[in-house]
């Protein structure tokens, strides 16, 4: 499998170490990291989308340095509680990510109008974000994150905000994309049974500075749905988690 | 919609201007109050119509010193607020000398600019700038800085340059900054031109003012400061208007 996301003995932080020490590759995969709140999960997704600089060790995104694949447009990037652009519709936020950085290639197969569709946004297709609720908000977050197409996705808890039924949807759609492209996802979350559900395997970071405190396979078939966190195996590896996280 | 809203703004103003008139024209005729003292608005409305034509050259003066003068104050303050913004050493650098215009009153420097730029149209334009300039560029500075961190964050990630996040990030997000300073700022300009035309001037309302008072003469004074706060709604109208077409997006402009 090729290795997508290469970290190697990284550690950062601001004033005080954040990070400590930490080794991480991923390949064509969904890897979910789990920790603790304020365990320092954003800021391992910043330092790998290149937005923190590691204090020490070496980050590798598609062979380059993170500031080289962001340059080339290689990134999608999905924040927690995503704003949006307030001055423009649901169409324009969409295709906000083709218009900067014009030198870089952008060869979306699918049109911005496809991915609004995708996301069963057309009737919000004018709408600006006021006007649309926490899950519709995080649609288009997720659709102008995909529309240039990326190598990597980085999600920080794209979920996180939304009550629970908006989430289900919303995990299904996760779950029905990854089944199409190939692509490496970093899904950070503090919800284990999502990461459980949605990823090939899940890595769990804690202490002060946080280091990897273990790693557990997700042996789970795909397609996943929902209905499959009722199956026997299914707790025993949210257990397995939560083991590693106390 | 917008023009509506513009005229009940209008008509709410002018409707309480013309309840003050009826009160002041009974006291004025009840009381036999001199002339000199307090115009009857009659007497005031009067001299406007026969001295129309010198109100509105005298106030297209004002007006246009005003505007001069928020356009350039405005303008410097937005350019030093997008440098400001840009790095910190020169936030340091420059924030105190601002404070340093903002605190120097300008009844002071009024006359010191009649003597460095003459009795022309440049003092009082000078002055309409210097006085626009802090508010604007306090609102410019807090503006361009309220924008979104994750947004910030998403186009750093898509490698837009620092001049896309200004341009489709930084502006946008300082819009409603900028509208609340050019209100401000508004207002101030027409203060600005009146001062420098009361020092020093031939022309403008501020002169008008400055002759009547010394002559007596109030229903022509009364007469300047009405155009003068017409001048001022107008304009704020005229903010008002884009403010609303600008920020349609904006929740505030939405509930307002």
């Amino acid at each position: 499998m090729p290795v997508a996301i290469a970290l190697h003995g990284v550690s950062a932080g601001y004033a005080s170490p954040v990070l400590h020490d930490i080794d991480l590759e991923v390949g064509n995969e969904v890897v979910a990291i789990v920790g603790r709140s304020g365990s320092g999960k954003t800021t391992l997704l910043r330092l790998i989308a290149g937005l923190v600089e590691p204090t020490s060790g070496t980050v590798d995104l598609l062979g380059v340095a993170p500031a080289v694949a962001r340059r080339r447009k290689r990134i999608g990037f999905v924040a927690q509680d995503a704003r949006l652009h307030p001055w423009r519709t649901v169409r324009e936020n969409v295709t906000l990510p083709l218009e900067v950085n014009r030198r870089a290639r952008t060869n979306g197969h699918i049109t911005p109008d496809e991915w609004v569709a995708r996301m069963g946004l057309t009737e919000a297709t004018d709408a600006y974000p006021h006007q649309l609720s926490g899950g519709m908000r995080q649609r288009v977050a997720l659709a102008r994150s995909l529309v240039i197409d990326p190598e990597v996705l980085l999600m920080d808890e794209p979920l996180a905000s939304l009550d629970e039924l908006t989430r289900d949807d919303l995990r299904d759609e996760l779950l029905r994309l990854w089944e199409g492209r190939a692509r490496s996802v970093v899904y950070v979350t503090h919800d284990i049974e999502e990461a459980v559900l949605l990823a090939d395997r899940v890595i769990v970071i804690g202490g002060r500075p946080a280091g990897v405190l273990g790693e557990v396979q997700i042996s789970l078939a795909r397609p996943r749905t929902r209905a499959m966190r009722r199956e026997p195996g299914f707790h025993d590896l949210v257990e397995e988690v939560r083991e590693h996280l106390e | 919609m917008i023009a509506r809203r513009t005229l009940i703004d209008l008509g709410v103003a002018l409707g309480a201007l013309a309840a003050i008139a009826v009160i002041l024209e009974a006291w004025t005729r009840a009381f036999n109050v001199p002339t000199y003292l307090l115009p009857a608005p009659s007497a005031v409305a009067a001299r406007m119509a026969t001295d129309a034509g010198v109100l509105a050259r005298e106030g297209g003066i004002t007006l246009s010193e005003a505007a001069a003068g928020f356009v350039l104050g405005t303008g410097v303050a937005f350019a030093l607020a997008t440098v400001m913004a840009w790095s910190r050493p020169f936030e340091r650098t420059l924030f105190p000398l601002a404070i340093l215009v903002k605190l120097t009153p300008i009844v002071a420097v009024a006359p010191l600019f009649t003597l460095w730029f003459g009795f022309g149209t440049a003092p009082k334009v000078a002055i309409a700038a210097l006085i626009t300039f802090f508010p604007m560029l306090v609102n410019s500075f807090v503006g361009l800085r309220s924008a979104d961190l994750q947004e910030v964050a998403f186009l750093e990630t898509l490698g837009a340059s620092g001049r896309e996040i200004f341009r489709h990030l930084r502006v946008p997000s300082a819009l409603p900054y900028l509208f609340s300073g050019a209100r401000i700022s508004l207002n101030l300009a027409l203060i600005g031109a009146v001062i420098g035309e009361w020092t020093g001037a031939d022309r403008g309302l501020g002169r008008v003012i400055f002759v009547a008072n010394a002559n007596l003469d109030l229903t022509i004074l009364f007469g300047a400061v009405l155009v003068l706060a017409a001048i001022g709604i107008a304009a704020n109208a005229f903010v008002g208007a884009a403010e609303r077409r600008l920020l349609h997006w904006h929740p505030i402009a939405v509930a307002t």
